[in-house]
């Protein structure tokens, strides 16, 4: 395997993962901001 | 091209009416213009996240990138993508936490507190003009062309219309979920989409075997003039009007800082990405196959891609051609997904502009915030409809995407530097001089080299011979910018007065 493809895959991973993590966090945050608008409601 | 199955077309149909519908369930719950413009200044670094790496991940990068990728190689991430990052650690290191320092609310209110109206009004017409969606509705056009078979302005009508829709009722809340949704779908895919491309190829080292050495040359074919100017795009990060909305937007400046860092190593693999698949593309149509003609049932030789599709369009035909159905579905979603949340927050920030920069200093200063409310959704429609018409206008997106970056950085540049670092240069006639003079010369300078200038198709852009020497459009900045900068300092000398 080239470095050019080892690269390639250590970079699939950081944005599968990553983005996964990301978006995990993302759901966290978002209950709070759900139940902001619930309260204003 | 590949056939579109019934499952790609439902998942499409499922992620466009979930868009829809997250603007709709946020079309009533304002309660106020910060909560409209600014999310009520409560995002946290996940959200930033999401929200920064969807937005600039629009138009620019995917055909951008991958066109410099299909015709070049890992140039497009070295010499285009690459010194992008190094301005996203500036911003978070030097811009954000002085940008926090005061309550602004856009990128025209800091040029109002540092040189007055005038050059608020300057910055807002520059603000307005490069928030344009001009890109992403020419993306869409190109979208519903590759992929649905439609013609490219019902794409754009279609697609992009509906971007508007939830735009236009969820204000910035709406922006920054679907672009949530987005962020992962659009992550996810990419990085689903190369182990099947490298499958329809025959693998990475078929594509190291056919393209030419120059593809893995850090600096490529491109002059380094070419580079330069391409690298010094990014330097409009610094004068981001979507990056400063989110900066004020945020909860606090660790956040932005955060989102920032962490951010760049997921743009890094995006553009990484982005590029290896073009140059897969490129491979497609080199590697030869042999189908059964259907009209003739004999068997004949094909490229796995027509040699003859346009770079701009290489990344959308490899994927159609290497996607299984479900797959497909989803990449065209993602591909969806990166256009939308693109143009959802340019259109927002060019519609705050027409209410809060425009608006309500110049014609209603005691405006409440149901109308501001309403005069940014005005302000929305209007630049929906400005890029619309750009976007049926301007055949050369890489071209027009220099073009609009330049409006921005030639005029607003210097005035917002040297005012956030530097009190004393805080002279009115300075900023108005800097901010006019650099807007004034980048559009005389582009309306006449598209005027005047010649198109180049190896070079795909507009060249005038001056003095000799082939005058590439690109290289509008290197004067403009220097223009604005001799402009603030006549400015500063001549500026007997004034706030400082």
């Amino acid at each position: 395997m080239s470095s050019w493809e080892t690269f390639t895959w250590i970079t699939v991973l950081i944005l599968s993962f990553g983005s996964i993590i990301v978006f995990v966090l993302f759901v966290k945050d978002i209950r709070q901001i759900l139940k902001k608008f619930q309260k204003e409601k | 091209m590949g056939v579109i199955s019934t499952i790609d077309y439902v998942i499409i149909a499922i992620y466009l009416a979930g868009m829809v519908g997250v603007g709709l369930w946020f079309a009533k719950k304002h309660t106020d213009f910060d909560d409209f413009f600014l999310a009520g200044r409560s995002l946290t670094t996940p959200l930033l996240i999401t929200t920064l790496i969807s937005t600039y991940y629009g138009i620019d990068v995917l055909f951008g990138d991958s066109q410099l990728g299909f015709t070049d190689g890992v140039v497009a991430w070295f010499g285009y993508a690459r010194p992008t990052y190094a301005f996203f650690l500036i911003a978070a290191f030097l811009l954000a936490q002085r940008l926090r320092e005061e309550d602004f609310k856009s990128l025209p209110d800091i040029l109002d507190k540092y040189y007055g109206k005038n050059t608020r009004y300057v910055g807002a017409v520059t603000s307005f003009i490069y928030s344009l969606p001009a890109l992403s509705l020419y993306g869409f056009g190109m979208l519903g062309d590759v992929i649905l078979g439609w013609e490219p302005i019902v794409g754009m009508l279609v697609l992009g219309g509906i971007a508007l829709v939830y735009t236009l009722t969820g204000g910035f809340w709406a922006v920054v979920l679907t672009d949530s949704i987005q962020f992962v779908l659009m992550c996810v895919v990419l990085a689903m989409a190369f182990p099947f491309a490298m499958n329809l190829i025959g693998g990475f080292d078929i594509m190291i075997e056919k393209l030419e050495p120059s593809y893995f040359d850090s600096m490529g074919d491109l002059s380094i003039w070419l580079i330069i100017i391409y690298a010094s795009t990014g330097l409009a990060i610094l004068v981001e009007p979507t990056f400063y909305q989110r900066v004020f937007a945020a909860k606090s400046y660790k956040n932005i800082r955060n989102a920032l860092i962490i951010g760049i190593f997921i743009w890094g693999s995006y553009d990484w990405i982005i590029t290896i698949l073009a140059m897969a593309a490129k491979t497609g149509t080199l590697i030869g196959k042999t189908i059964i003609d259907p009209g003739t049932g004999e068997l004949i030789q094909k490229t796995i891609i027509d040699p003859g599709v346009a770079p701009d369009a290489a990344l959308l035909t490899v994927m159609v051609a290497a996607l299984p159905a479900g797959a497909l579905g989803l990449f065209m979603a993602g591909v969806l997904s990166t256009e939308m949340s693109t143009l959802d927050s340019y259109c927002l920030v060019a519609g705050g502009n027409v209410a809060y920069d425009i608006y309500k200093p110049a014609i209603k200063p005691d405006a409440t915030d149901q109308e501001l409310i309403k005069t940014t959704r005005y302000g929305i429609l209007l630049s929906w409809v400005l890029g619309f018409a750009m976007a049926v206008s301007f055949e050369q997106m890489l071209g027009l995407w220099v073009f609009m970056a330049s409006i921005l950085i030639s005029s607003v540049l210097v005035p917002i530097l040297l005012g956030l670092y530097v009190p004393k240069f805080r002279k009115p006639l300075a900023g108005f001089l800097s901010a006019g003079l650099g807007l004034f010369s980048t559009v005389i300078l582009n309306v006449y080299i598209m005027m005047n200038g010649t198109f180049d198709l190896e070079e795909e852009t507009y060249i005038v011979q001056w003095l000799g020497i082939d005058f590439l459009q690109e290289f509008v900045m290197y004067i403009t910018l220097p223009i604005s900068l001799i402009g603030f300092f006549i400015g500063l000398a001549l500026d007997k007065g004034g706030r400082s």
